[in-house]
This record gives C-alpha cells, sequence and structure tokens, in this order.
C-alpha cells in the first residue's frame, strides 16, 4: 500500500503530460473529462490511503530504505494530516474543473488541453508539498504549486492588472522560497540531513539552539508563512485573488493558502519541536501574535471591500489568522480545531468563489454598489452566497462552526473574543453583499471614495455575459457547502479528524472532540452579530465607514511590488525578534 | 507608501535579517573540515550501483523523486509561458523582414552551431560518466538551435524548429520519465526504484541501470522545453505587434 504514496503526486503529473501532448487534437470536452478523471482517481487513491493510515505509512521513493540508520533517500509520509490534505486537494480541484466546464473562453487557439493539464499540475504540487516528509522534497513542491498558480492567476493575459497581480503574486512567493532554501542549506549545514524527523534529531543531538537554528527557523517559517499569508507577508494575495479565474481563486483560497499553515504544523512538529529546537513557548508567542494581528488586519479590510473578490480574499487572511492563533497554542484541541476549522473553511469560501463568478459572468462585475439590487433575478446563488455568509461566522452544525468551536475551547480566555469578532465581521461583509446584491436592500449607494478599487468593469470570464447559468455553475456551490455542512454534522467525523492528528507522530493522546453547548452558543452568537452588522450596514451606512485609522491599513495594499518585499522582510525580522528570547534563554 | 518611508521599512527589515544571517554563519561548520555525512553514504551509494557520475546517481537515482519535482517545474513553467504569452485581442502579427548579417557573424554561428549541438547531445548521454547530464546538456543543445537565428534569420531558425513537434516531445519526455517511475511500482518494488535494470559495467556508457533512461529523459524534456520557451519570448519579441493606437 505505502508503495502507491508517491502517486498522489505522479498521478496528475501523467495525466498533465498526456494532456499538453494530445492537447493539439483533442476536442475540449474530451480534454476536460479526462482531466476530471484523473483528478478523481486521485482522490480516491488518497481516500484509500487515507483509510489505510492507520497506523501512519511511510515511503521511501525508489526503495531507498534506511540501513544501519541512514539512508540516502527521500521519505514521504501518509499520516491523516497530509493524506486528508491531499484529499482535500483532490475534491477541491475537481469541484474547481467541473465549475469552469462550461466556463473559459477557450485559451491559446488549438490548446484545449492547456488550462485542465496546469490545474492538474497544480493538484499534483499541493498533494507532492502535503505527503513530503523530507524538507527539501517539501520546497521543490513548494516551487511547482507556486509556479502552476502564478501562471494560471496571471491568465486572462487581456487585463494589465491579471498581469500585475500575477507578478506581484510571483515576485513574494519566489522570496520567500529563497529564504526556505536558504534555511534548508543552514539546517543541512549543521546536521547533513534532508528528512524532517532526522533533521529534528540532528539538532537534538547537537544540544541547544543557537543562532543558526534561529535563523533556519526564520527562513523556513517566513516561506510558509508568505504562502499563509500571514500579516505582514500577506499583501500579494488579496491582488492575486482580485484578477485570478474563478476556478483559480477557489483553489488558492480554499486549500492552497491553508497548506502554508499546515506546512507551519508539520515543519515544527517535526524538525523544531525537541530540546535542540525552539522551545515551545516562542513559538507559542509568535504564532498566536501574528495569529491575531492577521486575524484583525484581515477582518478590518474583509469590512471595507467593495470588491467582492477582494473581500472574501481579506476574509481568507483573517481566517488563516484563526489557524495559526490555534496552531500556536500546541495544543492536541488545537490542532483538532485547525483541522476541522480548514475542512470547513475550504468547501465555504470555495462556495462563496463560486456564486462571486456567477455574478461576474453574468453582469461583468463584482462591485457590490454597482450589483446593488441587480441579483434579484438570481434567487438561488443569492441563497447559496447566504448560507454561505452564514457559514463563515461558524453557524452550528457547519464544519466551520465545530472547527471554531473546538479551537476557542482550546485556546480560551481574550482569544475566544478575537475568534467570535473576526468571524463575525467576515461574514458580516458577505451577508452585507448578498442583502445589497441578491434582495436590493438599503439605499442605491453614493459614488464611491477616491482610495477604493471598485468590482467594475470586470471582464466576464466566459464568452460573453451569461445568460442563462448553467447547471455546473450552480451544483458546485451547493455541494461545497453541503460538504462543510458535513464536517460538522457527521456523526462522530470530529472524533476521527482527532486521533488521525493525534497519530500523526506528535506523541499526543487524542482527545474527545464533540459539539458542547459554550461552542454552539458561541457560534450562534458571531452569527447574530453578523447579520446585526450587515443590517446596520445596509440601513444605516454611515455608522460603519471606514475610520480613519484604517485607511492607512488600505494604503499598505498599494500594488507596488517594492511595498510587498519591504514588508516581508519586516515580518521575518519580526518573526526572529519573536522567538529570540528562547534562544538567548539558554 | 512614500519612496522616503519604504527605504525606511525595508532598511528596518533588511538589517534585522542581515543580522540573523551574519550571527548564523557564525555557527556554521568550518570550512573544509573532514566531517561529510551525506556526502560519504552518497558516493556509497552510487559506486554500489555502478554509477561513476555521483551526481548523477544522486539526481536520477537517490533523489530522483526531487528531480520529477524539478523536471515538472520546468514543464509547467513553460505551459504557463505558452498559456500567458499568447497573443491577446490587441496584438496581430508581423511577418518580419529578413535582414542582413555580417558576414564574420553568419560564418561563425554557422560553423558553430553542429559543434555545439554535438557538445550538448555529447554532454547528455555521458551523463552517468562524467560532469553534465540531461539539464546541462538540454540547455546547450537547445541553445546551440538559435545559433541559427544569429547566423541566417528568423524564417531559418522557424523552418528547422517546428514549434509544435518540440512541444509534444517536452510532454513525452516528462511522460516517459513518470512511466519510468510507474514501472517500479508496478514490478512491485518502489516509485522510481533503480532495480530493473541490470548496473552494467562501471564507466561504461549502458551503466547505473536507469540512471542513462532518465537522464536522456530529462535531457529531452530540458532541450524542448528551452526551445519551446524562447521561441515564446522571440515570437513577443519579433513577430506578435501592438494595434496601433491602442
Amino acid at each position: 500500500m505505502h508503495h502507491l504514496l508517491p502517486l498522489l503526486a505522479a498521478g496528475p503529473l501523467l495525466g498533465a503530460t498526456l494532456l499538453v501532448a494530445a492537447g493539439r487534437r483533442l476536442p475540449r470536452v474530451v480534454a476536460e473529462s479526462f482531466a476530471c478523471a484523473v483528478c478523481a482517481a486521485t482522490g480516491v487513491l488518497a481516500l484509500v490511503l487515507l483509510l489505510n493510515s492507520s497506523p501512519p505509512l511511510t515511503e521511501w521513493v525508489g526503495g531507498w530504505r534506511p540501513v544501519h540508520g541512514e539512508s540516502v533517500g527521500i521519505v514521504v509520509i501518509g499520516d491523516g494530516p497530509s493524506l486528508g490534505m491531499a484529499v482535500l486537494v483532490s475534491l477541491l480541484t475537481l469541484a474547481a474543473l467541473v465549475y469552469s466546464w462550461h466556463y473559459f473562453e477557450e485559451p491559446p487557439r488549438g490548446h484545449a488541453g492547456s488550462y485542465p493539464a496546469l490545474m492538474l499540475a497544480f493538484q499534483a504540487g499541493m498533494c507532492g508539498f502535503a505527503i513530503a516528509g523530507d524538507l527539501f522534497n517539501m520546497f521543490v513542491f513548494f516551487e511547482l504549486m507556486s509556479v502552476v498558480a502564478y501562471a494560471l492567476t496571471g491568465f486572462r493575459i487581456d487585463e494589465a492588472k491579471a498581469v500585475q497581480g500575477a507578478l506581484t503574486f510571483g515576485v513574494v512567493n519566489s522570496l520567500g522560497a529563497y529564504a526556505m532554501l536558504t534555511g534548508i542549506g543552514l539546517l543541512y549545514a549543521r546536521t547533513g540531513e534532508l528528512a524532517m524527523s532526522r533533521i529534528g534529531r540532528g539538532l537534538d543531538a547537537y544540544g541547544r539552539p543557537d543562532a543558526l537554528v534561529l535563523a533556519a527557523f526564520v527562513l523556513v517559517l517566513t516561506a510558509l508563512l508568505v504562502k499563509a499569508a500571514a500579516v505582514p507577508f500577506h499583501l500579494w494575495l488579496p491582488d492575486a485573488h482580485a484578477v485570478a479565474p474563478t476556478p483559480v481563486c477557489m483553489l488558492l483560497s480554499g486549500v492552497m493558502v491553508e497548506l502554508g499553515a499546515y506546512g507551519v504544523w508539520r515543519v515544527y512538529g517535526t524538525i523544531f519541536a525537541g530540546p535542540g529546537g525552539i522551545p515551545a513557548a516562542d513559538l507559542e508567542r509568535a504564532l498566536v501574535a501574528l495569529g491575531v494581528l492577521t486575524a484583525v488586519v484581515g477582518a478590518v479590510m474583509c469590512w471595507h471591500q467593495r470588491h467582492i473578490k477582494r473581500l472574501l480574499a481579506n476574509s481568507t487572511i483573517a481566517h488563516t489568522g484563526l489557524f495559526l492563533a490555534a496552531l500556536g497554542v500546541l495544543t492536541p484541541e488545537g490542532d483538532d480545531g485547525a483541522a476541522l476549522y480548514i475542512l470547513g473553511h475550504a468547501g465555504v469560501k470555495a462556495a462563496l468563489f463560486a456564486c462571486t463568478g456567477i455574478l461576474l459572468d453574468r453582469y461583468g462585475n463584482v462591485d457590490e454598489r454597482a450589483l446593488h439590487g441587480r441579483g434579484r433575478d438570481l434567487r438561488t446563488v443569492g441563497v447559496l452566497f447566504a448560507i454561505g455568509g452564514l457559514a463563515l461566522a461558524g453557524l452550528p452544525p457547519f464544519g466551520t462552526g465545530i472547527g471554531k468551536a473546538v479551537s476557542e475551547e482550546a485556546v480560551g480566555g481574550p482569544l475566544t473574543v478575537l475568534f467570535v469578532l473576526a468571524s463575525a465581521v467576515t461574514s458580516g461583509a458577505v451577508l452585507r453583499v448578498a442583502a445589497r446584491v441578491f434582495l436590493g436592500l438599503g439605499a442605491p449607494p453614493p459614488k464611491g471614495a477616491a482610495y477604493e478599487t471598485t468590482g467594475a468593469d470586470e471582464e466576464p470570464e466566459t464568452s460573453g455575459r451569461l445568460d442563462r447559468i448553467p447547471g455546473t455553475m450552480i451544483f458546485v456551490p451547493a455541494v461545497l457547502l453541503a460538504g462543510a455542512l458535513a464536517v460538522g454534522v457527521a456523526p462522530g467525523f470530529p472524533t476521527v479528524v482527532s486521533r488521525a492528528v493525534a497519530a500523526a507522530g506528535t506523541g499526543r493522546t487524542p482527545v474527545d472532540v464533540h459539539w458542547t453547548s459554550t461552542g454552539v452558543l458561541l457560534g450562534c452568537l458571531s452569527s447574530l452579530l453578523a447579520v446585526g452588522l450587515a443590517a446596520v450596514a445596509v440601513v444605516r451606512p454611515g455608522l460603519l465607514t471606514a475610520p480613519s485609522w484604517a485607511l492607512p491599513l488600505r494604503r499598505l495594499q498599494s500594488g507596488h511590488v517594492g511595498d510587498y518585499v519591504a514588508w516581508l522582510l519586516v515580518g521575518a525580522t519580526v518573526l526572529g525578534a519573536l522567538a529570540l528570547p528562547g534562544v538567548l534563554g539558554g | 507608501m512614500s519612496r522616503f518611508f519604504r527605504l525606511r521599512v525595508l532598511a528596518f527589515g533588511g538589517a534585522g535579517l542581515a543580522a540573523l544571517l551574519v550571527a548564523a554563519c557564525f555557527d556554521l561548520p568550518g570550512f573544509g573540515g573532514g566531517s561529510h555525512p551525506y556526502g560519504d553514504r552518497a558516493v556509497r551509494a552510487s559506486l554500489a550501483r555502478r554509477t561513476a557520475n555521483v551526481i548523477s546517481s544522486v539526481n536520477f537515482d537517490q533523489r530522483a523523486y526531487d528531480t520529477l519535482g524539478e523536471m515538472s517545474i520546468l514543464f509547467a513553467a513553460v505551459l504557463g509561458c505558452v498559456v500567458l504569452l499568447r497573443q491577446n485581442r490587441d496584438e496581430h502579427r508581423d511577418r518580419p523582414e529578413p535582414t542582413e548579417v555580417a558576414l564574420p557573424v553568419r560564418r561563425y554561428a554557422l560553423l558553430v552551431l553542429p559543434v555545439a549541438l554535438v557538445t550538448g547531445l555529447y554532454v547528455i548521454a555521458h551523463g552517468q560518466l562524467s560532469p553534465g547530464g540531461g539539464f546541462q546538456g538540454g540547455v546547450v543543445a537547445a541553445t546551440a538551435l538559435h545559433l541559427l537565428y544569429l547566423g541566417a534569420d528568423y524564417g531559418a531558425l522557424e523552418r528547422v524548429r517546428p514549434i509544435g513537434v518540440f512541444e509534444v516531445t517536452d510532454s513525452l519526455a516528462a511522460c516517459s520519465y513518470l512511466v519510468l517511475g510507474l514501472a517500479g511500482v508496478l514490478a512491485g518494488t518502489a516509485f522510481l526504484a533503480n532495480t530493473l535494470l541490470p548496473y552494467g559495467t562501471f564507466n561504461t556508457l549502458s551503466s547505473g541501470g536507469t540512471v542513462p533512461l532518465l537522464n536522456a529523459a530529462i535531457g529531452m524534456e530540458v532541450a524542448s522545453a528551452v526551445v519551446v520557451l524562447l521561441a515564446r519570448f522571440l515570437d513577443q519579441a519579433v513577430e506578435i505587434e501592438e494595434e496601433k493606437g491602442s
């Protein structure tokens, strides 16, 4: 069974190469059906492996099993979290492929295979990253998923801003990748190993952490936090999401960003958790501080957007902040909460993007104000969008609800307030959009302020504007929301997730995870707050306009690559400062 | 952000990171030490499989799975370029006029072209024996072809370089690398396991098991990928023109 693990990356790649080879002669339907079949087969393989992953699978690619405890090969890991992420990646890629069935204007003439091939390569990159047990291998697949994501983001080359967004994304993420490579170099110099668990053992054998360990920690985490879009590494994300085709947004927000958080969990747990690594208190300080900052900035920015795609992108930032805070407390409950939250959030956020894509293709517009009342005839889409908005607040019994509830219990104290507020504000923003666009509530808005990105004058992604919405474009968000619901209501599912996370070699005892009355109450509280915020925003828009202190925050999102690079360096420095005390304390 | 503020922020972040890196450098192991844990193991493993070039053994045997990822990055990057550098709505194609090439340039280019091409192919073919291999040889072979652009003109290059063929070769080469890997799984060993072919005689062309085959697949992939990549950029520079007034 474990021999099949590398096929999670190799399978979609094989599909991609065949699609490109035959793509010139294939009709579009055949190319897209083939891509869906390959994607689904990979998903089934991941699921079968997941069901057999207790105890966790390990595979030395090429058969280079360790001899006398030493190996020259690459190890891949099939435990609950890694295979769970691979299943999630495959499901979302399949959803995105089905969603784009009738979607794009045919990309480069005579290359029907290009777009589905890129999607398969994206799937391969993300699956390979999820199952990597070797730090350098993790870097390779980090690069693969990044490269494909840049190309997919800039897909609509007729618009200058698409190229600009993709370029910014490319520059910032590549810098993150260089940082990671430098960090790997430092760890290799110290330990002579590349397999993550062996690097960890090597560091422990060396003794107390010193500046080299701290630098390696900062560099590797910088790359992963860039991917996870933690503040201040996050600035690329809204620009990329605003211009990427909708199916790509579903993947970027639904799972690629979350893979960054997953990477932080994996890298810390296997490399830096021992006595030779970074002390737990320092990691906790760093992750919780960055998580809180990210959640606050994301929520504030989300509330003040009128470009719906940017609004959803900023809500993703806010939620990543919550994931990081939940992971940051370094308890089994925190890990379980983050895992469930990520699963629920993936379905909800992808569904919301799918609904926004329908607006874009029907009206050529994703501006909340310009669309005022125009979505009245899209009743089904409106209902889905509103349900997605409520689920974003953690309304029980959605998967986001149980994830939020378990995380809140894990973090406890004042951080609970953060979870309730951040989810309520992002959800309130989505509900506000729903009320204005699909119900036409509130007064038609006046012309906007000077410093704003409107969402007007966008090109639809289909060939021409849609008069009738294809069934697939409705079906996909409905299924995604049903999936998010299933995470919360399937009996025993949270406990299964908890066992899988506990079995992943962190040596923690599994905890019993289920809905609690406090969790249900806090979820309902968030949802009520969200509805209240949306209602106030619609009825009395003057009360909740941007306060003056939020303006500098919005100016950070300048679109200037130089700014983003400068903030990336600041972020790395801050991360180093936050983790410094433990290294000095020795 | 104003330029002044941006520079301040950059200086602050850069200084912090630089301090961290300098501090880390002092903790690095000394230069020229005798301890090379991974190096010793890799050389032993390479010799056990009769691969003379240890680097190739690392690339195509011990860590062939990384090479699969790197090849896929190149493959995806080229595919991305094909998609992004397509002709957009505001552009049209213009046949470039043939231009005069200075005689010494023409003589030199046409003289060197076959030599460079053969060198590239040699570097690929001897990847398991001597320095070089598929990645390096592939780039040399692909750029050799472009001497025709310097020595003759764009039309001549286009005649020897049918893009469609190279695109298909690129993907088939990548595909064959994957199929060679899958053969290991089908044979019941492991993905990309080098246990299917005899290891041959040390330091001969047919040594190293599957190393020469994977190396050849990479060579083909890299050569075609670089040709397609350059073709797309040349296309933009030479043929595709922006519409007047747009």
